[in-house]
């Protein structure tokens, strides 16, 4: 099952370092190595500045945009707070319709057709039709990101309600079990760690379709930020919000990842283990042992 | 209202005791006809007794059970479960299949619990007794341990009690452990015998091992395929609780040479 291995590889003796230290110090050394290679040829004259700042001069903009003009954070804000709300959107309508789909094998073959057109349409192509509907403003951009990432959890929740296990069905079945109490006690739960990797999918794409939504209409948020900065030939400000975005999507996947370990506890040793000790507590407490 | 005269053999004889499932001629055919999984399957199964099905793929042992257990509809023929005619899945009888189908996502304990949960909401009663059946199959340090944690035995156990917690007075297991190696299956098929005669369940028990459907009951189905019969119901006469030492005694080899006999050239 998808239990993590860890390779068990042992340090060899050397250096006093152990295995980890060594490593990040290779990691530091690279990093260190790049960042100087695209400072010098900066400078040297080998990449132009215009397109290509400095990596000094990005430092500089980070310290602009975070605390002499900080008007990243506002921005951030803004662009966060579409994101959650597309997400949420999104999720909402992608598990919902999924599991709709996954329950009813008569809607499930009507609608199929067009789950296939819907996929192989780029749905950011239905932007500016979206924006022509709903105006300019937080509606219209909560739209965009909800059609763009809506697909994974979707399509995840309709495989994983669609693809139950015979044997615990034939199970069900055989203890009398009744539709709803198929639903919850086996083909949700069944379905819990699909959905979540489908979640972790939208809330990329949610992210890029936040970035699109604003450059479309570029009155505030991080990618109007970044749009107006290249506009003026502010590379160096422009790539301190991406590296800032980098962040961003990197705090957020992880942030997903732990919730996933929560949810989906029994898919991990740390999380097997707690809600094992949280049960027997539960039980003691109840005197069942 | 039995028709003696249909039955393949006489040695359905009850000894006295209470008929509990009674097949008279029971027939299933697959695709309106065109493949038959069984025909003419006609015994009686008295309360309390271990019965093996036994017999090469396609001898619709699998089928039998199934359609006892009401999973599937017969085609032909009369079936009754305590008198009544089979039509559905019925709550008289239990199941267990050679893969666990735990749920991953619950403890040995809520596992067991399942069936009473499927019913109503379960009371203390049935939690004592999802821990207590947990013990009598030999998991009692193993109450909250999730099914991943658990070889495949013990996982088979889990599913044991599980069957039992269902209340079902006949057991029916598909090759319940058909998929563990041979010494985890010697284990379990004699604490089986235990605990089924503890429980005081009828049960029926499919398998492909002649020396195992043999050791462990007290008539033997035995079937052959294409189409899928009963040609023969042997009564194993050793007494219990049975040793594993009777295995290679010359009465056990000598009942295991007839079973093999039966199947002549199919095997």
């Amino acid at each position: 099952m998808a239990v993590q291995e860890i390779a068990g590889v042992t340090a060899p003796p050397g250096r006093g370092l152990s295995i980890g230290q060594r490593r990040a110090l290779t990691h530091a050394a690279i990093f260190i190595s790049l960042i100087g290679l695209w400072e010098a040829a900066s400078r040297l004259g080998w990449l132009d500045p215009l397109f290509y700042p400095r990596p000094s001069d990005i430092l500089v903009s980070f310290w602009l945009i975070y605390v002499q003009n900080g008007n990243v954070g506002w921005n951030l804000y803004v662009t966060l707070g579409l994101v959650l709300a597309g997400w949420v959107a999104g999720s909402v309508l992608g598990v919902g319709l999924g599991a709709l789909v996954g329950f009813n094998p008569l809607v499930r073959r009507f609608l199929k057709p067009y789950v296939i057109v819907l996929e192989a349409t780029p749905r950011i192509a239905v932007a500016p039709l979206l924006i022509a509907a709903l105006g300019f403003g937080a509606p219209s951009k909560i739209a965009i990101i909800m059609l763009v990432c809506f697909f994974a959890p979707f399509i995840n929740t309709l495989s994983g309600v669609v693809n139950v296990d015979p044997g615990r069905m034939e199970l069900f079945r055989s203890l009398r079990a009744s539709k709803l109490q198929v639903m919850r006690k086996l083909v949700l739960p069944d379905a819990v760690p699909v959905i979540m990797a489908g979640e972790r999918l939208a809330l990329t794409a949610a992210l890029s379709g936040a970035l699109v939504a604003e450059f479309i209409q570029r009155d505030q948020g991080i990618g109007s930020m970044i749009l107006i900065y290249t506009r003026n030939l502010n590379m160096a400000s422009a790539f301190a919000c991406i590296f800032t975005l980098t962040i961003v999507g990197f705090l957020m996947f992880k942030g997903m990842e732990l919730v996933d370990q929560r949810v989906a506890y029994w898919k991990n040793e740390a999380g097997l283990k707690r809600v094992s000790d949280r049960r027997r507590a539960r039980a003691q407490a109840e005197g069942v042992i | 209202m039995a028709t003696q005269t249909a039955l393949h053999s006489p040695s359905t004889d009850t000894g006295g005791r209470s008929v509990v499932i009674r097949g008279q001629d029971v027939g299933k055919t697959f695709g309106g006809g065109a493949v038959v999984a069984l025909e003419g399957a006609s015994f009686e199964i008295p309360k309390g007794a271990f019965v093996s099905l036994v017999g090469p793929s396609g001898c619709g042992k699998s089928t039998l059970l199934r359609l006892i257990s009401g999973l599937i509809d017969r085609t032909s023929g009369e079936l009754t479960v305590h008198g009544k005619p089979v039509s559905g899945p019925h709550t008289d009888v239990g199941m267990m299949f050679q893969r666990a189908t735990l749920l991953d996502w619950r403890t040995s304990l809520e596992n067991v619990l399942l069936p009473s949960e499927i019913t109503r909401t379960p009371t203390r009663a049935d939690k004592d007794r999802a821990a207590e059946l947990l013990r009598l199959v030999g998991l009692k340090d193993f109450l909250f341990a999730f099914p991943s944690q658990l070889s495949g035995g013990m996982q088979q156990r889990v599913a044991l009690a599980r069957l039992l917690q269902t209340g079902a007075d006949i057991l029916l297991l598909d090759e319940p452990f058909g998929a563990l190696d041979e010494f985890t299956r010697e284990r379990l098929n004699i604490e089986l015998m235990r605990i089924v005669a503890e429980v005081g369940a009828t049960t029926l028990f499919v398998t492909h091992n002649i020396a195992e459907a043999i050791f462990l009951a007290d008539q033997v189905f035995v079937m052959t395929p294409r189409p899928g019969r009963i040609v023969e119901i042997v009564d194993v006469p050793f007494e219990r609780p049975r040793p594993l030492s009777i295995q290679t005694s010359p009465e056990f080899n000598a009942l295991v040479a007839r079973v093999r006999d039966l199947f002549g050239g199919v095997h």
